[in-house]
């Protein structure tokens, strides 16, 4: 309840029961529909809101279950209800898998083509689903008037709370992350592919239940239910609410309700001005109506809790090292990498130094699983990282940062603090002290410090070579991808290759 | 060969635009309305409102992006999926409000009845479409492979921050290139009006078949997009033959699905990696 805030539940909580008691059947049936929209919106909010996926199946996942419990309820009675969020679910399951692991516009297009496919099964399998006429007659045993409201609405308001719960506690940053910075949450360990799969079920089960209930309702099914217009209602109305609130997807329920009844003299016009809206929020007010609300109540809209300076760490036992052999990758014809070696055991501090283009960050591109190497082994003592994805890199030890800040509202350090919080045994700096303050740079030579003294293994790529000496115990120098010297600083600074390299720059680092 | 119109347009959209335009077959629809309607009004034969129609639907195109896709460039990707696909239910409901839900029928362009060609009968229709298809797709491709105009807008596409560097006013390129999707899209509409009528609610249909053939052909591959889309309509042609229209087209989806789980970067591959 922390989560929603006094306010919001209060709304949560007075619309049902007010409808009890005071509605006619008419305005019972509206609230009934708010309700099942709601939590179809809410499901829609998981993958789509949370999470950014472009998913586009959530109205034919609400058809599907629509279907089963028209086909179920003959047979089962009031079973049917909690079945078909299952069928709907399943069915999500089978094709999710694969699916998930798409890009963006693939994801869009494979929903696209699930959504498409269920509203064909629809109006053409008439012995199944009764064709373009669809199916009736089957809500004898099925619940009805207050009593299916107060089904409904105990399902919208326990699936609100833990909506509110755990994408505004629990999950919040990871998800984030996940949205808006996919690469460096996978260098965390966090598994997109399997939250978007999780996300995705879930949401066609509410989607399924949302259809069961507006089956029980109406009680016939046609393939209206299944059309691209429930979709574009669900889409707009979680818009139009706050896809990110807890509460959006019930305010944009009560909007796509309402509002017809509202503008009944614009008949089919309603329509357009909706989407017309739609377009507008989009604009200029993405939060949403739900948002728009809060600061209009003078609330403070959450900031996402930045992470500050850790304290002192936890030292790692073990003597573990990360062993690169032979490293190669190219693109087309440039050999980014060539046949580069080293490692780097627990407890050591190590700088990779070279002039632009060396093949630095396509180093550590390849180390932290983000691109794949053409050839050599990455292992972490006997285990090979090389063929894992990102986020299995990351669980396994390897934590990295990134050149640039990974969320709008990010501090200096901000992505330093959250490799490190996730405990990896090995850290990948790219840059740490790329436009720092000499104050900045103290810190970071402090902190790297401390890195060592817990026994972490550092890899650090960067430019102020008096920064590196004061904290690395050996330089490693790639030129044009392959290694031209190694050992210590001193050494490496003097190493007549290094110098040559680095010709033009030798004023500025020394 | 209108699809590989359609297609067409998509993919010059999402390369100029830089995302995809969910609204693109809704501005099919629009054409084909267009075609209806100053039909009607103008009483102006088939062929020659073609021009008339590519003008309309060009300026649209350039509008649909100045409000839906332009704006939003700096923001996440949900954030045009959901103005293109407000958009897209815009131009639906407006069509709806404007002309009713009823099917029209658009002005044909080359009369009904059919040509005998060595003893195998063809459509008139049909085949002026395919004419006038392959005439267009040519001119595009003349256009984008020969000329300078065309080298710019190819440039722009694919790195517009590199082109602007290099001196060229991307705006106007930009726009270019989507006047001509929109244009595209609009003729598509008037040559199937004739066929397939013309019917508000056919948008997300020429949508998804544009989506299709450019994920098929590679995504963001102008080639692969037409490829696709001939492919898409060979299958549709031929599968349709032996199980009916509608089972036809549900091999189709589940064909894509399977694509997308097998390989996903399309039979041609993605021209373009991506960088980490």
């Amino acid at each position: 309840m922390r989560a929603l805030g006094f306010f919001w539940f209060a709304v949560l909580l007075l619309l049902p029961v007010l409808a009890l008691l005071l509605l006619p059947p008419f305005g019972q049936r509206m609230v009934i529909l708010i309700g099942i929209y709601a939590l179809m919106g809410i499901g829609y909010q998981l993958v789509f809101g949370y999470l950014g996926g472009l998913n586009l199946a959530q109205g034919a996942l609400f058809g599907v279950g629509a279907y089963a419990v028209a086909l179920m309820a003959p047979a089962l009675g009031t079973l049917a209800l909690p079945l078909a969020p299952v069928v709907a679910a399943l069915l999500a399951a089978t094709v999710a898998v694969p699916m998930l692991r798409l890009q963006s516009h693939y994801f869009a297009l494979s929903t696209l083509a699930l959504a498409a496919l269920i509203d064909l099964v629809a109006v053409h399998a008439e012995g199944l689903t009764g064709g373009a006429n669809g199916l009736a007659g089957f809500g004898g045993a099925l619940p009805g008037g207050s009593l299916l409201l107060v089904l409904v609405w105990l399902c919208v308001v326990t699936a609100t709370l833990l909506q509110a719960h755990l994408f505004h506690s629990r999950f919040g940053p990871p998800a984030r992350l996940l949205r808006e910075a996919p690469l460096v949450a996978a260098t965390l360990g966090i598994d997109g592919g399997r939250w978007r799969v999780v996300a995705f079920v879930a949401g066609a089960a509410l989607a399924g239940l949302a259809g069961a209930f507006s089956a029980t309702l109406s009680g016939v099914v046609s393939p209206d239910v299944t059309g691209f217009p429930v979709m574009i209602l669900c889409l707009t109305s979680v818009v139009l609410g706050g896809s990110r609130h807890p509460m959006g997807a019930l305010l944009g329920a009560t909007l796509a309700v309402c509002l017809p009844e509202l503008l009944r003299d614009l008949q089919g016009a309603w329509l357009l001005a909706y989407a017309v809206a739609t377009l507008v929020v989009v604009r200029w007010a993405p939060e949403g109506m739900a948002s728009a609300i809060d600061r209009w109540r003078g609330g403070t809209v959450p900031v996402a809790a930045v992470p500050s300076v850790p304290g002192p760490l936890d030292p790692i036992g073990g003597s573990r090292r990360l062993v690169l052999a032979n490293v190669s990758k190219h693109f087309g014809g440039v050999a980014a990498l060539s046949d580069v070696s080293f490692e780097i055991a627990q407890g050591e501090v190590v700088g990779l130094v070279g002039p632009n283009g060396s093949g630095k960050t396509t180093l550590l591109n390849v180390v932290s699983g983000l691109e794949r190497a053409d050839g050599g082994s990455i292992s972490l003592d006997e285990r090979r990282l090389d063929r894992l994805p990102a986020h299995a890199i990351a669980r396994a030890g390897v934590g990295r940062t990134f050149q640039t800040l990974a969320l709008p509202d990010d501090t200096r350090g901000a992505d330093i603090v959250r490799a490190v919080a996730s405990g990896a045994a090995f850290l990948l700096l790219d840059e740490p002290a790329a436009g720092a303050t000499d104050r900045e740079r103290a810190e970071l030579a402090v902190l790297i410090g401390g890195l060592r003294e817990a026994g972490r293994g550092v890899l650090i790529v960067d430019h102020d070579m008096e920064l590196l000496t004061r904290v690395c115990d050996r330089l490693v120098c790639l030129d044009r991808g392959a290694v031209i010297a190694r050992g210590t600083p001193g050494a490496v600074r003097a190493d007549p290759r290094v110098r040559a390299s680095f010709l033009g720059l030798e004023g500025v680092a020394a | 060969m209108a699809y590989a119109l359609v297609a067409l347009g998509f993919v010059l959209a999402l390369n100029a635009a830089g995302a995809v335009n969910f609204a693109h077959g809704d501005l099919v629809v629009l054409g084909g309305a267009v075609a209806v309607f100053a039909g009607l009004w103008t009483g102006l034969p088939g062929p020659l409102l073609l021009p008339f129609v590519a003008l309309v639907l060009g300026a649209v195109g350039i509008l649909a992006a100045r409000v839906a896709i332009q704006p939003l460039a700096g923001r996440p990707p949900e954030a045009t999926f959901v103005a293109t696909i407000a958009l897209a239910a815009i131009i639906e409901q407006g069509l709806t409000v404007g002309m009713g839900a009823a099917p029209r029928t658009a002005p044909s362009i080359a009369g009904s009845g059919a040509i005998d060609l060595g003893g195998v009968t063809l459509g008139r229709q049909p085949l002026a479409i395919v004419v006038v298809g392959i005439v267009l797709i040519a001119a595009v491709w003349f256009l984008l492979e020969r000329t300078q105009t065309g080298r710019r807008m190819r440039a722009v596409s694919s790195d517009s921050h590199m082109a602007r560097a290099v001196g060229i006013p991307a705006g106007r390129y930009v726009m270019l290139s989507l006047a001509l999707a929109g244009a595209l899209a609009g003729i598509a509409g008037a040559l199937l009006g004739h066929q397939f009528l013309v019917a508000p609610t056919q948008g997300a249909g020429h949508m998804l078949k544009a989506y299709i053939a450019v994920a098929v052909g590679g995504w963001g591959s102008v080639p692969g997009a037409v490829l696709g889309a001939l492919g898409i309509g060979f299958f549709e042609t031929f599968v349709a033959a032996a199980i009916g229209d509608a089972w036809a087209t549900a091999a189709l989806y589940v064909a894509v699905l399977l694509m997308l789980v097998l390989r996903p970067q399309g039979l041609f591959g993605e021209p373009v990696g991506r960088r980490a």
